[in-house]
């Protein structure tokens, strides 16, 4: 078992022709090369304990992957590694490799700060800033030294998170007079405005009503032809509608020290994932016997 | 106490144990009494003390408000003011704001923002947790010792800078403790927002936290203010003067010759026989609240304005 | 521009670039509305000033130069928050195409804006009044150009015409990263973020030398009398305390020193406690609205003011008809004047932090015990009361330690100015440990030079330091304890 699920990559090398209408223009189910990013044995530690180890995938460029799995599994934790929001847990420590387009993410000569801005995030709860509309999405061009007007930028942004119809008219007043699913698109333009590369979204739609959350998804798939995006979802028909790929993460007790530590069992294509697992545990969280 | 329902024969509760009861809860109504009591007496302390000040000081204040504002301190009961000590406490309000503001802010944000927590950190904050409550006539001693005696050269000896600083040491703990926890009130989720932004630490510092912490931060630096200038013993002590002769005052020897402030005024007028001066010592304390109150309210109001202006 | 900015694949940038046409007109349009209301607002003056002075007989430049005064206040006060009417009908935010400037000439059309120039020259022309003039485009040029990103119409019409004519589609991808060191910022953020911790480092280690500074002047001196030649631990017990005639009796100011706190804390303790019980589980929310900023009022009147208050109210007005009732005669000065004023000064202390205390005790406690009804008087004295018991016992302490602190109100109140004999009874004056201080300091130049009495200053500072320090540190741990239960 575990050494199949080391090396998850190898699998999805499997050709699997018909299934998958949606990939035509890749014919081998591998990660289109190069992968934006590759994580080889990573391992994230809090402290002494082993939060989530040996994590083993590539991420395709301008795909949706998305990490689900019980609570406490560590997808959150391995998403927050890619553009090193752990660091700013004094606690936290990295072991393995992560690779972004082939430089490694964690090599000294790397700050983390510049990582982010090409690595956007979106998370859990909306949180805009108690600021206007407009000054939420010119935040990140702002602190990136970006001077004279935005409008333009601000605009642009708020079109491809598919909020400006909703809100051109009200630019100048506070951002925390929106609606949830409103706050959370906004996060989303204020991400997009720096232009990223990737969008690391941490559950984007677990503090909003099936319809913000229905506005959303259909937002993504059309981000996905600028964007990298990965989604950490507890909602696995959210992974199953959006996603091109999906990794499934459970946590396991560890038979030293009967901590429960996360690990990756399997990533492959979202349709198989969902239509013929390899792995039981997969099936069963699927089915919704566990979880 | 127990409540519990008479069931009637069948175990259904009867109508009569659900109603109110009728008869008294004495010992509920002489809780009560008692609280009201204590209530009531806390608010007679705060009127007597206004009323009972107010009303001695109407004399003074009443016959002669505008040469007790503004008339040095003299021997003569007709003619001593206060203006030697308005100057004085806002020298030192001055000084208070120029050094205690920057430092102790300073230091909230590196202790919460910066120091990494380890034992070092938390002896740290016990330490300025327990200077906060070190009294006052211990930072006396230190304004003595460090700023009246070592700094002679720079303070001049009992002076209002020597004052001022000895104040500042004062209210640093105080700022510090209402910076950190204001700067501790900010959710984290705006700084992992900036931080997901690609923000430097500092930029998150100075774009999310310190004004998401601003209202509370203003509230605590006013309030050390009305603090610094209600303060008499430690002024005492670094040797504010009973009385002095202002006679023409270059701008050094303002901030380096003798000095006094409102609370001291209050102090010297109190110590003097009652006959002559006790309405004057009213009428100062009359003086200080109406500074320390205004200087309240300003800080209230200026917490309700920027809370707002912020949008939360 | 800079290289700080990438941009998405060039094919989703030109989509914005297209329908620039209608940009201009639009703004074009908004020029346009700006001069129709200039020339209605100059009408109006005209109006105005017809019914107010009469026939007019000259539509001159008087006219035009109140329209312009208005127009410039307008324009500077909302264009630059961008919300005027003019500036919804553009969308709000008019600017040039990318976001950035884009070519030189565009920059300098912007800054001969910025400064109010262009809305400045036709009235140069127009009138002879040039200081007026440059005045006025000076300040509402001024006003625009201190809220960057928003600007007037002209500006934008000038700047997107000619970054249109003269700067050509740019296409800007991501940079492409080869190396780590791709990933990194600029060494201008990175300088500027380092220089940010240091000062706040340096600000953090500050207040820390002066704790360490306050702890060692003090001691130290304390040591120097304890160390001086003619002191004996003997000095320490005699008649009472007058230390300028080597009169050192610590039992003087200890039994003063508890008197007051024991009196203040008698006074404080119910009245404080009940104040926090009856905040925290019976006001209605009005009601407390009302009586805690009252109570907080007493927190922050100095205390010189309570000292003056206990001789002038306490002791004529209270004590005095109170005591002839029991054969007692009370003076002006007494420790039980001075105490009953530390009290007062120590109510708000205990009140809030034991309200704080039992707030902080979950709802769901108090929910189970109504649940199972109970009377609001048996949850708060079983329930709540128990589950806040710690940080009621912090308050006491605080409270405590702020009577054993308090110097002014003793100073003034209690009599013992410059010295006092050894005195148990409460009703008579005394001295505290900090009055004594206070007297101490109060003559400070006389004493500086005369024997150890200067030392005993700081050997008592040292003394009150260390009692106010335990009291401190031990409510700090019941708290800390307190806090590790919920």
């Amino acid at each position: 078992m575990s050494t199949e699920t080391e090396a998850p990559t190898i699998k999805t090398e499997i050709p699997t022709d018909g299934q998958t209408a949606a990939s035509d223009e890749l014919p081998s189910k591998g990660v289109a090369s190069p992968p934006v990013f590759t994580a080889r044995d990573l391992t994230v530690y809090y402290g002494d304990f082993r939060a989530v180890g040996d994590v083993n995938l590539d991420i395709g460029e301008r795909e949706i992957t998305a990490f689900i799995g019980p609570s406490g599994c560590g997808k959150s934790t391995i998403l927050r590694c890619f553009n090193r929001m752990n660091d700013l847990i004094d606690i936290a420590r990295i072991e393995g490799s992560l690779l972004y387009h082939d430089i490694d993410l964690y090599d000294p000569e790397v700050d983390p700060v510049a990582v982010r801005r090409r690595i956007g995030m979106v998370f859990q709860k909306p949180n805009p800033f108690p600021k206007s509309i407009y000054d939420n999405v010119a935040y990140g061009p702002r602190i990136a030294g970006v001077k004279g007007s935005m409008d333009d930028l601000v605009e642009e942004s708020l079109i491809g998170a598919g909020l400006w119809a909703e809100v051109k008219d009200r630019l100048g007043s506070s951002a925390l007079g929106l609606s949830g699913g409103q706050q959370q698109r906004l996060c989303i333009a204020r991400a997009i405005a720096v232009s990223p590369d990737v969008l690391l979204m941490d559950e984007p739609c677990s503090a909003l009503d099936p319809i913000a959350t229905g506005t959303i998804e259909e937002l993504m798939k059309e981000m996905k032809n600028e964007y990298t995006i990965v989604i950490v979802t507890h909602n696995m028909q959210q992974a199953a509608r959006v996603s091109d790929r999906t990794a499934f993460f459970t946590a396991e007790a560890d038979e030293a020290t009967g901590q429960r530590r996360g690990k990756l069992v399997e990533y492959d294509e979202t349709s198989l994932i969902f239509s013929n697992p390899n792995d039981d545990r997969t099936e069963a969280y699927i089915t919704g016997r566990f979880g | 106490m127990s409540n519990t329902a008479k069931t009637s024969a069948t175990g259904r509760p009867s109508l009569g144990s659900l109603q109110k009861r009728r008869t008294a809860d004495v010992k509920g109504q002489v809780f009560l009494g008692l609280l009201l009591l204590a209530v009531g007496l806390a608010v007679a302390m705060v009127l007597a003390v206004l009323f009972s000040v107010i009303v001695d000081g109407l004399d003074v204040l009443g016959s002669r408000l505008w040469s007790f504002l503004s008339n040095p301190s003299s021997s003569d009961p007709e003619k001593a003011g206060v203006v030697q000590g308005i100057r004085g406490s806002l020298l030192i309000a001055a000084i208070v704001s120029v050094v205690a503001f920057p430092i102790g802010i300073g230091a909230a944000i590196y202790l919460e923002e910066y120091a990494e927590d380890n034992t070092f950190t938390r002896l740290i904050e016990v330490a300025v947790r327990n200077l906060a409550g070190v009294p006052s006539i211990v930072y006396g001693l230190l304004g003595l010792a460090v700023f009246v005696q070592s700094l002679r050269g720079i303070t001049g000896g009992s002076s209002v800078i020597s004052g001022g600083l000895t104040l500042s040491l004062l209210v640093l703990p105080i700022v510090i403790i209402t910076a950190s926890e204001a700067i501790r009130a900010v959710p984290s989720s705006l700084s992992d927002g900036a931080y997901g932004l690609g923000a430097t630490q500092w930029e998150v510092i100075r774009t999310q936290i310190l004004p998401a912490a601003l209202p509370g931060i203003l509230t605590g630096a006013v309030l050390s203010i009305a603090r610094a200038l209600g303060e008499a013993a430690p002024l005492l002590v670094v040797g504010a003067a009973a009385f002095y002769t202002t006679g023409f005052q270059g701008f050094l020897d303002q901030f380096q010759g003798a000095f006094t402030a409102l609370p001291m005024n209050v102090a010297n007028f109190a110590k003097l026989p009652a006959d002559n001066w006790a309405g004057h010592a009213a009428a100062a304390s009359v003086v200080v609240l109406v500074v320390v109150f205004f200087i309240n309210l300003v800080a209230i109001i200026a917490r309700a304005r920027i809370t707002k202006k912020l949008g939360r | 521009m800079t290289a700080t900015t990438s941009s998405r694949p060039a094919a989703a940038r030109a989509a914005t670039w297209t329908p620039v046409l209608p940009t201009v007109i639009s703004r074009g349009a908004a020029a346009l509305v700006e001069v129709l209301l200039y020339l209605v607002l100059t009408i109006g003056v005209a109006i105005v000033e017809y019914y107010v002075a009469g026939p007019f007989t000259d539509f001159g430049p008087s006219n035009w130069w109140i329209g312009f005064v208005i127009m410039a206040a307008w324009t500077g006060w909302h264009w630059a928050g961008a919300q005027g009417p003019v500036g919804s009908y553009v969308d709000h935010y008019i600017a040039d195409l990318d976001g950035m400037p884009a070519c030189f000439s565009c920059i300098a059309v912007r800054q001969l804006t910025r400064f109010g120039v262009l809305f400045g020259l036709p009235f140069l022309i127009l009138d002879s009044n040039v200081v007026l003039a440059v005045a006025l485009a000076v300040v509402s040029g001024a006003m625009i150009a201190f809220t960057p990103d928003r600007r007037a119409p002209w500006d934008l019409i000038a700047g997107t015409v000619i970054s249109q004519s003269l700067a050509g589609e740019t296409t800007r991808t991501l940079p492409i990263l080869t190396k780590p060191s791709d990933l990194q910022l600029s060494n201008q953020r990175v300088a500027e973020n380092k220089r940010a911790r240091r000062v706040l480092q340096s600000a953090g280690v500050s207040s820390i030398v002066v704790s360490g500074l306050i702890v060692w002047s003090i001691f130290s001196e304390a040591w120097e009398f304890v160390a001086a030649s003619d002191f004996s631990w003997g000095l320490l017990r005699d008649i009472g305390w007058f230390p300028r005639r080597d009169k050192f009796d610590l039992s003087t100011l200890f039994v003063g020193t508890l008197w007051i706190t024991g009196i203040a804390m008698l006074v404080a303790g119910p009245v404080g406690l009940g104040v926090a019980i009856y905040l925290s589980e019976y006001a209605k929310p009005k009601v407390r609205s009302i009586v805690k900023p009252a109570i907080e009022t007493l927190a922050s009147i100095p205390s010189v003011v309570l000292g003056f208050f206990a001789i002038s109210f306490i002791s004529p007005s209270v004590l005095k008809p109170g005591g002839s009732v029991f054969g007692i005669d009370f003076g002006i000065f007494s420790l039980l004047s001075a105490g009953i004023a530390v009290g007062i000064l120590t109510v708000p202390i205990v009140a809030s932090i034991s309200e704080d205390a039992m707030r902080a005790v979950p709802q769901e406690l108090r929910e189970a015990s109504y649940g199972l009804g109970a009377r609001p008087v048996t949850t708060s004295l079983r329930v709540v009361f128990p589950a806040a018991l710690s940080g009621i016992s912090a308050a006491f302490i605080v409270g405590i330690s702020r009577a054993i602190g308090e110097t002014m109100v003793v100073f003034i109140a209690a009599g013992g100015s410059g010295g006092a004999i050894f005195e148990a009874d409460p009703t008579k004056p005394g001295q505290t440990i900090t009055a004594a201080m206070a007297s101490l300091g109060a003559g400070t130049d006389s004493v500086a030079g005369s024997g150890i009495a200067f030392q005993s200053l700081y050997f008592l500072g040292a003394l009150l330091f260390i009692i106010t320090l335990v009291l401190n540190v031990a409510s700090d741990a019941i708290v800390r304890r307190f806090r590790q239960v919920y």
